[in-house]
């Protein structure tokens, strides 16, 4: 029976993410109670791990490092079909870059013990990186495969992984464990049932701390990451607008000569 | 006293929001235009278990309470008026089977009920009048083993999609004595007649039924015979108010949702008109309403779910929520000026939903009624 | 990569940015990944190469380029053309295609034998994927997406990213090397110096590999349309468009125009458009001569993607929209309507054109 592990993140919601700004005067950023959501993509990686689980054998875990609202998400995954949660969560944790948050969930999924496939989304919408997955790879010293359209078990723990690139794909072979961070193309995700959250009274969300997962204060959070904001500033605008007016007519009318007359039609 | 959901109860809102606005937005324009109940609705509301929520568990259902339902048909509501009233009348057949059926019925019954194999409805309305059923016309008699039920129900949603059908029917003999009955929609003699054309809710069906020499086995009685009218009015004074509370409350949420996008994207005089006082006096208007609203439907429920008759409570909900929100689709459709005519504009089908909450499920006038005996009682 | 939220982490943060790493003279040669693909090196490894001998003269130092291929030896002149000092090459028909656990063995060995001061790589889709393992496993930080990279006064690697409406500058100060990717048309090419000449050091293929993954194919499609990065005209889109009707009307207009189509991450979000078409921080660079851009809001995200353009023209029916203040022409009409009227504009200005 395949334990998959599925990396998910609480992310602002994208919908209104944009209220969260850089204030120009103070530079520095303006809090927002923007609600924490499900990472979009990382529905997809659910979807995936799930819909293994019901043709084949499968015991899912949803694992998050985040704050303790992010135990909300971890809930929402075991309401959609994870077996169990875990949240990892300290306030060390804080301030974490890619390198740090990485090394921590590679920590957490070791202290699961056995796992074969790890699946999480290819970006989060906050960060937008694309690093966590190929770093959790490295830390744990198993191969992985980014932007995932398809997937296919070919053999046992073969798999036969359809990736995109530039103007095309590359078709990979891979053996397990692995990690593969997926697309939007890879699937269709389901949405929370009533059942769904029913049967999850009964599921366990495991919370890990930083002793939990016996890591060293300099190797998690802000101490732990390499790389730190310097300074923040913002962009000023480097274009004087001419606001086109008249009737629509009009409008469409003048704006087709002024590019025809910078000869652009 | 905590005003605020559990983290299962928002979790419940935030399935039946993103199933509302996944599943049933698609169907939307087609339930308008056509004003009839749309099959992939009824399929996509089946899927979500949306009739098993207040089934018990050892009948097929979610065992969920009220709160559930109210928070599912809210949301519902909120995307389309007219699927949040054929949902809750689910219920309201349901209901009478839950709390009066005895063994046999339940099982017959319940499991399909909650799959949304078999759909159902409560009839009790008729041209003599639905606040008085005292003046009922359809009657029975009994003949042996059986009875036979004659007469015509009006007004009833589901009317020509329902297939398990709870009705309430008068003694022949005794005028003030009435019983319920499960009647199926094959059983020969019962017939859906007049389908009704409806200026709001367009994509629920209401209508017409009919009964002659319907000839129904006892096992059909639904409760002690000759105390049918408890079995029948224990549906409507919680299950079937409270269902309209759901609707009022997702459809007031709608019109503040349109306002507000509106207000901010309309500039005049060179700004949004969301800056402007009037409107934003009605907004404030709208708000208060919709969270008084609120608070009065979850108190209603808290209590129902509680297993304590919450009938009044119902009562006061009801009405205050359906002429809340008759005023706030009535104050978005102001707030968006002549666009607030204009059908690609949804609230104009606001409006027309918001009408049709007032009589439905008793009117406001008999609301009033209502409370006043509880007032003077 | 999160903002420290409270007073204690603050202190350290700061206390971080403070420490002053003064280093005179020289200091290790910056690197850069130069990516292949069917035996061609790509132009953002180009660009990158160039980017690099600039950041070595503040440095005081070289630039060393990695090349990991078959058959790749008459390829290397362009990367000393481009400002290369050394390449060190790695040539076997194992290397023809990207093989993750390979080069991630062959990159980070190199690297830890050498210690480079900088390492940059193209943020293509292998970029991405091989940047962060090598990082990882060098345990050191890694920027993604940069669009502007530059030596401060410390000579510590300021890697510039647009963030929350603003641009925030991210620097790795203690560990090595100083890892950023940045994409195609950041940066401009170089010029080419055919004189320029380095040494090429050939790298031994290591055969510990685990084997866990292989490819077994890549295929690549012809591109329908102009590529995005090279297009004269970009006609960008955003969810101002309403519906896939309404993306449909902008997709007519860029045909109309024949420009190249683009979009904003929240189009893609809606599905009417792919990942691959999306003009942005973490998406194509764009340099045409005209952009217009309809129903988007001028997020910085976005905007950043077009690092230059001789006009900028936006549609959008809000006239406080902060896209007016970034462009040179702003029509303020709702695009579902407008943007039919601009086509039968145009088509009456050719066709005027064409009888006159």
């Amino acid at each position: 029976m395949y334990h998959i592990v599925v990396c998910i993140k609480a992310v602002p919601d994208p919908k209104q993410a944009d209220q969260i700004r850089i204030d120009p005067v103070s530079k520095t950023l303006k809090r927002s109670e923007v609600p924490l959501v499900l990472n979009p993509l990382d529905k997809h990686a659910m979807e995936a791990a799930l819909h293994f689980k019901e043709t084949s054998e499968a015991f899912v875990t949803a694992i998050s490092m985040g704050p303790p609202e992010a135990g909300n998400i971890v809930k929402e995954c075991l309401a959609l079909g994870a077996d169990q949660g875990i949240l990892l969560s300290d306030r060390t944790f804080a301030g974490s870059d890619t390198y740090a948050t990485a090394l921590t969930l590679a920590r957490g999924i070791e202290k699961i013990g056995r796992y074969d496939l790890i699946l999480c989304g290819m970006a989060s919408s906050d960060g937008g990186t694309e690093w966590v997955g190929p770093q959790i790879a490295a830390f744990l010293g198993i191969p992985v495969v980014t932007m995932v359209e398809e997937l296919t078990e070919t053999g046992p723990e073969i798999w036969k992984v359809k990736a995109s690139i530039e103007n095309g794909y590359r078709l990979m072979q891979v053996k397990l464990p692995a990690i593969f961070t997926v697309t939007r193309t890879l699937n269709s995700p389901r949405v929370l049932s009533f059942s769904g959250i029913i049967k999850a009274r009964k599921k366990q969300i495991l919370c890990w701390s930083a002793s939990d997962l016996g890591a060293a204060e300099d190797t998690v959070g802000l101490l732990g990451s390499p790389t730190v904001v310097s300074t923040m500033t913002t962009r000023s605008s480097r274009r004087q607008v001419e606001i086109i007016n008249g009737t629509s007519e009009e409008k469409a009318e003048i704006l087709v000569q002024k590019l025809a007359d910078a000869g652009l039609v | 006293m905590d005003f605020t959901f559990t983290e299962e109860q928002e979790m419940f809102k935030k399935a039946a929001r993103e199933f509302a606005e996944i599943k049933l937005t698609p169907w939307v324009a087609e339930m308008e235009a056509t004003g009839k109940v749309c099959d992939a609705v009824v399929k996509a509301l089946a899927e979500a278990e949306m009739m098993a929520l207040t089934v018990p568990e050892e009948y097929g259902g979610l065992g969920l309470g009220y709160t559930a339902r109210m928070i599912a048909l809210e949301e519902i509501s909120r995307i389309s008026v007219a699927t949040a009233m054929m949902l809750q009348v689910f219920a309201l057949g349901i209901e009478p089977i839950v709390k009066f059926g005895n063994e046999t019925q339940k099982h017959k019954y319940l499991p399909d009920l909650a799959a949304g194999k078999r759909l159902s409805t409560t009839a009790v309305t008729e041209p003599t009048g639905g606040s008085d059923p005292t003046g009922a016309r359809t009657t029975y008699r009994k003949d042996g083993d059986h009875y036979i039920i004659n007469g015509r129900k009006c007004f009833i949603t589901n009317s020509h999609i329902a297939d398990t059908l709870t009705i309430l029917v008068k003694d022949e003999a005794d005028p003030k004595a009435f019983s319920t009955f499960i009647i199926e929609k094959d059983m020969p003699g019962f017939k859906a007649t007049h389908e009704e054309n409806k200026i709001g809710m367009r994509g629920c069906n209401t209508g017409e039924l009919s009964f002659e020499d319907l000839r129904v086995s006892k096992e059909q009685l639904l409760g002690p015979e000759g105390k049918g009218l408890r079995v029948a009015m224990a549906a409507i004074g919680d299950v079937g108010r409270g269902g309209m509370v759901g609707c009022a409350l997702g459809l007031q949420v709608a019109c503040l949702e349109a306002s507000v996008k509106f207000a901010n994207e309309r500039i005049l005089y060179g700004k949004p008109i969301s800056q402007l006082q009037s409107i934003q006096n009605k907004l404030a208007e709208m708000k208060v309403d919709l969270d008084a609203g609120r608070l009065l439907a979850y108190r209603a429920v808290s209590l129902q779910d509680k297993g304590q008759n919450a009938s009044n409570e119902f009562a006061v909900a009801k009405y205050f929520t359906t002429e809340a929100t008759q005023k706030a689709a009535k104050m978005a459709v102001d707030i968006h000026g002549g666009y607030g005519c204009m059908v690609e504009y949804p609230v104009t089908r606001y409006l027309r939903d918001a009408f049709v909450l007032g009589p439905s499920a008793g009117t406001s006038d008999i609301m009033k009624v209502i409370i006043a005996r509880w007032v003077l009682s | 990569m999160l903002i420290p939220a409270d007073d204690r982490l603050m202190k350290v943060f700061r206390k971080r940015k403070d420490q002053k790493m003064t280093r005179e003279g020289a200091c290790n040669p910056i690197w850069v990944f130069a990516e292949q693909a069917e035996g061609q090196i790509q132009d953002v490894s180009l660009q990158l190469v160039g980017k690099a001998r600039e950041l070595a003269r503040a440095l005081n130092t070289t630039v060393e380029v990695i090349l990991l291929g078959c058959g790749m030896k008459d390829q290397v002149q362009f990367l000393f053309a481009a400002g290369a000092d050394r390449i060190y090459l790695g040539d076997a028909p194992v290397l023809k295609w990207y093989e993750p656990e390979i080069y991630t063995q062959m990159i980070v060995s190199l690297a830890e034998e050498k210690k480079p001061e900088i390492m940059l790589i193209g943020s293509t889709c292998t970029g991405r994927e091989l940047a962060p393992m090598v990082a990882a496993r060098l345990k050191t930080g890694l920027t993604a997406h940069c669009i502007d990279l530059l030596i401060n006064e410390t000579r510590i690697l300021e890697q510039w990213i647009p963030a929350y409406g603003g641009l925030i500058s991210i620097i790795c100060p203690k560990n090595r090397p100083q890892m950023a990717t940045v994409a195609r048309g950041v940066f401009p090419r170089p010029t080419m110096d055919e004189n320029r000449h380095g040494d090429v050091v050939m790298l031994d293929i290591p055969t510990n590999i685990p084997g866990r993954i292989q490819t077994l194919q890549v295929v690549r499609r012809e591109p329908e349309t102009v590529p995005l990065e090279s297009a004269a005209i970009v006609v960008a889109g955003g969810v101002g468009a309403g519906n896939e009707e309404g993306w449909r009307q902008i997709a007519a207009l860029a045909r109309a125009l024949h420009a190249a189509l683009g979009c904003t991450r929240p189009v893609v979000d809606e599905g009417w458009a792919g990942h691959e078409t999306m003009i942005g921080q973490s998406g194509k660079m764009v340099s045409p001569e005209l952009y217009i851009g309809i129903g988007l809001s001028g997020e910085l995200q976005h905007l950043i993607g077009v690092v230059s353009a001789k006009v900028m023209v936006a549609v959008n029916k809000d006239a406080r929209s902060p896209v007016f203040e970034q462009v040179d022409y702003g029509i303020v009409e709702d695009c579902r309507t407008f943007v039919p009227l601009l086509i039968e504009k145009i088509n009456v200005y050719r066709s005027r054109q064409a009888g006159a």
